[in-house]
């Protein structure tokens, strides 16, 4: 078809609409402003291809270039995200991009040929109705974008160097480290919906600690030196990115520990490097995705999900445990898929069958799915025990 | 009084007839008028002449009114297969012409075509009070109508000077035979399809042709097929305009394997050649189109005399809506569609073009409905 650029922008802003309204819907029952700014980072980097580049390089675009061009505006887009750190989880945002972009082939294809006689013949162009969308449309984003950014957490800078704690967080906000950010006597989270990223706790009773607060993100952090946990949390939901826990000095401490939350919202770990102490990652109750992170060292278990917690394990790499790789145990129901488990130690001083170096093992009421995982140099591959239950995928 | 009369019952009169059925104008208000109730009568013997067996586009490939869906989901549901809707989104789908004429047929059947027609030649149209004045008929009896569509067709074939009288001549598009050597005149798509067709049949082809075929996938850039390009069209001074409408239909036939491969054994054989003579061959195939030029259609050659309308070399001159702008006005609307349309879109005589014409004419008619 070819377009004229009006009919570009207002078939862009057509098809735009919907998807714009799902993200307004989905951000109010999420409670987050990701799936709007995602929404608006899109539309806008579809208009600025198609004013500077489309308009001007392709006189004619055959249908099958929608597949080229759509890839070029998810790039587009995404760098769009990291430019202006929208906090969108990337598998939403592709999948939200996926269904928008399908929309707009459809209704480029069929529907606004089927509704408007001269849609093709007219360059894409809307009529009076595009007319009035693109007056109109511009502006709902913008109020809606406004209102996103008025209604933000503000962000606090932290400037490089060392920093204090233990620093007590009790309103909604942004803590923005610096490189080279340092806090000593760690971070404590009372607050819902605050971010803490780009910064080193060092000391601390534990590292970082989140207490009965929902929509937390941690991102960026490492915990060293504390004394107890690296990132304790009770009742609380929350997200952590990225992050680096140290745990080698102190074997009785946990290093990530997610507890109580089972009313909240889903936590999730993902990215993250724990070595030593007693658990690498474990949750107590609580509903959880542990997801590509590397755990190692530990002295108990590497990866735990116990006491009725439930939620998946997967795509994380776990070596040099003592006693057992990934554990499910109490009641928990855990899916435990394509994970990396290599080098479990038997702890033969424990005296105990159940710590003789399983790589995967469940126990006591506890099921699991397994799928795709590698076990390699384990004494003891996979084991269920105390009425537990393993089934394969 | 009609509210709509369509001059001329072939594919570009058959179109619009569709169009303004979809937008709910009822048969009874229009009249078509057609010897041929039969809107592929004149369309069918000459694709059956160069042995078309598929439409050139999917676009340019049916009638319906809308540009979506094509044919592909009709065949991919009569075929039960999915391979149409594939080759669609690749933008490879041609209807065959059998789909093609099935679709005509399903139409014409329920559209309500054939109450509208009136078998009778016209033999003039003129602009009275409020509307027009169709004379039809060796009677002559008048039909009153407040929008006219001239969709005249082709005003023939065309057939050199040179040419004419000559007992061997036969046209590309008339049925025709191959002779053991066969001289084709032309250089366009009708020309290099029979060369291919001629070879197929076995003749040793000589093409007879005054300079090079151009090799271009479609006749006109795609743009001038939307207003991205047509508003530049528009814009252009007559004289350009006419200098680039004589540009566009120099011959030309897509570049390709399909076409450079049997002409390459061929010529390697000794079996085709490019002369220009067409001395000493049996037979001789002028595959040189159609005329061209209000003046050659009786019809059209007498309303520009009686009204003084305006032209520009062979074109008659209409607006960008591909009206007479001296006889249309807020009641009634004297509009162009086919071959002759091309002063308003290069490619009129397609079914793109057809749509074109029609679908604007359905905008003044809207505009203009009076109770």
């Amino acid at each position: 078809m070819s377009y004229t650029l009006r009919g570009r922008i207002e078939s862009r802003l057509a098809a735009a609409l919907l998807p714009f309204l799902a993200a307004c819907a989905i951000a109010l029952g999420l409670e987050a402003w990701w799936p709007v700014e995602l929404a608006a980072a899109m539309i806008g980097a579809g208009l600025a291809l198609d004013v500077g580049l489309y308009h001007r390089l392709l006189p004619y675009q055959p249908a099958w270039a929608a597949i080229p061009l759509g890839l070029l505006e998810l790039t587009a887009t995404m760098a769009l995200v990291r430019l202006f750190d929208i906090a969108a989880p990337l598998e939403p945002a592709l999948w939200f991009f996926v269904a928008s972009w399908a929309l707009a082939q459809v209704l480029g294809h069929a529907g606004w040929p089927l509704v408007r006689l001269t849609y093709a013949e007219d360059g894409g162009e809307l009529g009076r109705g595009g007319v009035g969308l693109v007056a109109l449309a511009p502006t709902f984003v913008l109020l809606v974008l406004g209102t996103a950014w008025a209604t933000r957490p503000p962000t606090v800078h932290l400037s490089a160097g060392v920093h204090q704690g233990p620093i007590v967080i009790t309103t909604s906000q942004i803590l923005d480290g610096e490189p080279g950010t340092i806090v000593r006597g760690g971070v404590v989270v009372r607050a819902d919906d605050v971010t803490v990223r780009d910064l080193a706790v060092i000391g601390g009773e534990y590292g970082i600690e989140v207490d009965r607060a929902d929509g937390v993100r941690l991102e960026n952090v490492s915990v060293s030196d504390a004394k107890l946990d690296g990132i304790h949390a009770r009742r609380s939901s929350l997200t952590i990115r990225n992050c680096r826990i140290d745990s080698l000095g102190n074997p009785w401490a946990q290093g990530i520990d997610i507890s109580f939350s089972n009313d909240k919202h889903p936590s999730r770990v993902t990215g993250c490097t724990v070595v030593g102490g007693l658990e690498g990652i474990v949750t107590h109750f609580t509903m959880a995705m542990i997801d590509r992170n590397h755990v190692s060292r530990t002295t108990l278990r590497a990866i735990s999900m116990t006491e009725m917690s439930m939620g998946e394990i997967h795509d994380n790499e776990v070596w040099d445990a003592l006693g057992v790789g990934i554990f499910c145990n109490d009641m928990s129901m855990c899916e435990i898929e394509d994970n990396v488990v290599v080098a479990t130690r038997p702890d033969r001083a424990s005296g105990d069958a159940a710590r003789a170096g399983y790589g995967v093992l469940s126990s006591f009421h506890a099921e699991v799915e397994l799928g795709d995982n590698e076990l390699a140099t384990n004494p003891v591959p996979v084991g269920a025990v105390a009425d537990a239950h393993i089934v394969d995928k | 009084m009609s509210t709509v009369a369509i001059v001329g019952g072939g594919l570009a009169g058959f179109v619009a007839y569709q169009t303004l059925r979809a937008a709910g104008v009822e048969p009874r208000e229009i009249v078509v008028f057609d010897p041929d109730p039969d809107p592929v009568g004149a369309w069918r013997p000459r694709a059956e002449a160069i042995r078309q067996v598929r439409m050139r586009s999917e676009s340019d490939g049916h009638c319906y009114p809308r540009s979506f869906p094509g044919l592909a989901p009709r065949e991919a549901v009569r075929r039960g297969e999915l391979m149409p809707l594939v080759q669609t989104a690749c933008n490879r789908y041609r209807p065959s012409v059998e789909e093609f004429l099935r679709h005509v047929a399903e139409l014409r059947g329920r559209s309500g075509w054939d109450e509208s027609v009136v078998a009778d030649r016209v033999e003039r149209v003129s602009a009275v009070r409020g509307g027009f004045e169709i004379e039809a008929g060796d009677g002559g009896s008048a039909w009153p109508s407040r929008h006219v569509l001239l969709a005249l067709g082709h005003p023939g074939l065309a057939v050199p000077g040179e040419l004419a009288g000559d007992p061997r001549v036969v046209h590309a598009y008339e049925p025709h035979p191959y002779a053991r050597r066969v001289a084709i005149v032309g250089a366009g798509m009708a020309a290099a399809t029979e060369w291919l067709n001629a070879l197929a049949a076995g003749a040793e082809v000589v093409s007879v042709r005054r300079r090079d075929p151009l090799r271009r996938a479609l006749n006109l850039p795609r743009p001038l097929f939307s207003k991205r390009g047509l508003e530049q069209f528009h814009a252009t001074s007559p004289s350009e305009r006419a200098e680039l409408l004589a540009e566009l239909s120099a011959p030309s036939y897509p570049p390709g394997q399909r076409w450079d491969e049997p002409l390459d054994a061929a010529s390697a054989e000794g079996r085709f050649r490019v002369t220009d003579s067409v001395d000493g061959e049996e037979q001789v195939i002028c595959a040189t189109g159609f005329r061209h030029g209000y003046e050659h259609d009786p019809v059209l050659h007498r309303l520009v005399e009686e009204h003084g309308l305006e032209t520009h070399g062979r074109w008659l001159v209409l607006t960008p809506h591909s009206t007479v702008a001296a006889l249309s006005d807020g009641t009634r609307t004297l509009a162009v569609a086919g071959a002759q349309g091309q002063w308003a879109y290069p490619a009129a005589d397609t079914l793109v073009g057809m749509k074109y014409a029609a679908r604007r004419l359905l905008r003044r008619i809207t505009r203009c409905r009076t109770p």
